[in-house]
């Protein structure tokens, strides 16, 4: 495929994604409430248990990064879900254009979204809590928002995967992958404090280093080395596998007639 | 399936060339409940032509279809379609190919243009060209007062206008439909069959369609294939396919003398009915037959009082095939 074709097939997903996300209040309902109920719920939390301008930080800063990785990942799954829940599944995939279309598309209108959120909670942070967001600087911002929004195309892409092969039985992935990963990637607490089991695979989820490379940056000791490296290289993995996977569960589905099932 | 013994015409000529397909789809738990679609079809289709797959419900007709637009993977045999492998060249394939169901569903919040454009877009089309080439089709359809509606609002009729628009925006050498009238009103469904022949005269479209509506059938495709149970049982042009099942023309006779005993065994009389004084003499050909039947008639001192020669329907061809 040209670069031009490459370009266009993603700016077609573009376009649907954000047509149908602006003409569904649903989802503008998904893209502002829970944000906001999470930071304001979880910074009276800091007040009540009188934790240190620091503390409270460290914790905000898990909260907006969740939320950032919630509606970024929803969106990136909705390059499927919409199909799905449409019943129009096939016609995509008898276009001449691969998963990487699908996911790059709906992962740009992600990130847009995301910085809405962000810009709205750092703002909210600013305002009801007294909190900094941006106070490290851009380029040390601009890697933690990275990181959310790499974390969060992986973990939709796998909801894309997980979805094609189990059918619309697969969509609480969608919403329940955030909570898997609230608890392991050190959202609330740093990484040291999990079992060493489960330490074992927060190490594994790219998201922990970005947030502890952010977190260093609020003073607090960091617990690797080269996190945002590390977080890259890391995600880079994921995302190539992430792929594969959603796109073997594609080929998968064209051998068992899913993909028609969920066309009718 | 081409007839024992003729060496099967080159491949560049054809648009389908399907060998031995066969599909199961597998469904509980490991699989082990098996639903055989497909046992072993083989296929040809020349180019520009209309051809038509008619069979019963669960016949193989939709597995079939998919199978060559590349959305199904057979299990066992081979299919080229345009010169390309189904498997190993669908994403070449892929853009000279298109299809459109008769129970069509897209986006619910897109508008009927943007559906249009989103589709022209995955297939290459960008600018100006996609514009026109968006606009071309929505005037075509008759969408023209509906770019703006969203896809949920559109009734049934005006929703497989917009798949059949979809289905044409990359320009297929190649189109598949699916019981492309079902659910139409008989106006629209005329027109949608004038279309249809219509793109093959001045396209040069290969059009494969599966349908219930025998007319339809008779009307629009230059051959027909019957399937059922996953297999082809019969191939040929609507007149070939009377001929093969072999149901017989109707020679409707009204007689003076009513009753002849002789006639029951007369050459090439399969069956006698009789009611209203009219005797209803099925025979294996008309034409060969009733100048025979006259001239026994003539010799025999029978009146011949009316005579009405019927050629069987295709329904009834189906309705053989299906038993
Ligand atoms: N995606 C699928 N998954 C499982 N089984 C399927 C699937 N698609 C079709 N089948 C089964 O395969 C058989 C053939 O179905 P198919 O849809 O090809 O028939 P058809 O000839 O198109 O019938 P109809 O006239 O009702 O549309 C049926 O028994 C059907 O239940
Ligand atoms: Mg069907």
């Amino acid at each position: 495929m040209s670069l031009r074709a490459e370009a266009l097939a993603v700016w077609a997903v573009v376009l649907r994604n954000t047509l149908m996300g602006v003409r569904n209040l649903f989802f503008f309902f998904e893209l502002l409430f829970w944000p906001v109920v999470g930071v304001l719920s979880i910074g009276l939390m800091t007040r009540f248990l009188g934790l240190t301008p620091e503390q409270s930080a460290f914790v905000l800063v898990g909260t907006i990064a969740l939320s950032v990785v919630n509606v970024c990942q929803l969106e990136v799954a909705y390059a499927m879900l919409l199909d799905v829940w449409s019943k129009s599944v096939k016609h995509q995939f008898m276009a001449p254009i691969g998963v990487r279309h699908l996911t790059v598309g709906a992962w740009l209108v992600g990130i847009a979204r995301g910085l809405v959120i962000f810009v709205l909670l750092a703002v909210l942070g600013r305002w009801a809590f007294g909190f900094a967001l941006g106070a490290p600087g851009i380029a040390v911002v601009g890697a933690f928002l990275a990181g959310c929004f790499l974390t969060a195309w992986i973990v939709g892409v796998l909801v894309c995967a997980l979805v094609t092969i189990f059918g619309t039985r697969a969509e609480a992935f969608a919403w329940a992958s955030v909570n898997l990963v609230l608890v392991l990637a050190g959202i609330y607490y740093p990484v040291s404090v999990l079992p060493a089991p489960m330490a074992l695979v927060a190490k594994a989820i790219p998201l922990t280093y970005f947030l502890d490379a952010y977190r260093a940056h609020l003073g607090f000791a960091p617990e690797f080395a080269a996190p945002v490296a590390t977080g890259f290289a890391l995600s880079a993995v994921y995302a190539v596998l992430a792929h594969w996977a959603f796109h073997a569960a594609v080929e998968r589905a064209r051998r068992t007639g899913l993909l028609l099932k969920m066309s009718e | 399936m081409s007839s024992p013994g003729a060496p099967p015409p080159p491949v560049a000529t054809l648009a389908i060339d399907a060998r031995d397909v066969a599909k199961t789809f597998r469904a509980g738990w490991l699989g082990r409940r098996r639903t055989p679609a497909l046992q072993g079809v083989s296929l040809t289709v020349g180019r520009s032509v209309i051809f038509g797959l008619l069979g019963p419900n669960g016949a193989g007709k939709t597995t079939l279809l998919s199978i060559l637009a590349t959305l199904l993977v057979p299990d066992a045999g081979t299919a080229t379609v345009l010169g390309l492998d189904v498997v190993r060249d669908a994403n070449a394939l892929r853009r000279r190919l298109n299809m459109a169901s008769g129970r069509p569903s897209f986006l619910w919040s897109l508008r009927v243009a943007e559906i249009v454009a989103f589709y022209g877009r995955l297939y290459g089309l960008h600018g100006a060209a996609l514009a026109r080439r968006v606009d071309a089709l929505v005037e075509q359809y008759e969408l023209t007062a509906y770019r703006r509606t969203p896809y949920n609002e559109l009734s049934t009729g005006l929703k497989q206008r917009v798949a059949l628009a979809k289905a044409l925006v990359n320009d297929p050498e190649l189109l598949f439909l699916d019981e492309p009238t079902l659910g139409l009103d008989p106006d629209v469904s005329v027109r949608v069959r004038q279309h249809i022949a219509d793109l093959r005269r001045e396209r040069g479209m290969t059009i494969v369609l599966t349908t219930h509506y025998m007319r339809e059938a008779e009307e629009l495709c230059d051959e027909i294939a019957f399937i059922k149970d996953g297999r082809i049982l019969a191939r040929g042009t609507a007149a070939d396919l009377k001929r093969q099942i072999r149901l017989g023309d109707v020679i409707a006779l009204k007689l003076d003398p009513p009753r002849l005993p002789w006639l029951a065994e007369a050459p090439g009389v399969l069956r006698l009915e009789e009611s209203d004084g009219w005797v209803a003499c099925t025979v294996d050909d008309a034409e060969k037959r009733l100048p025979e039947l006259l001239r026994a008639f003539h010799a025999e001192g029978v009146v011949v009082r009316n005579v009405q020669v019927r050629e069987p329907e295709l329904e009834e061809v189906f309705v053989e095939l299906a038993r």
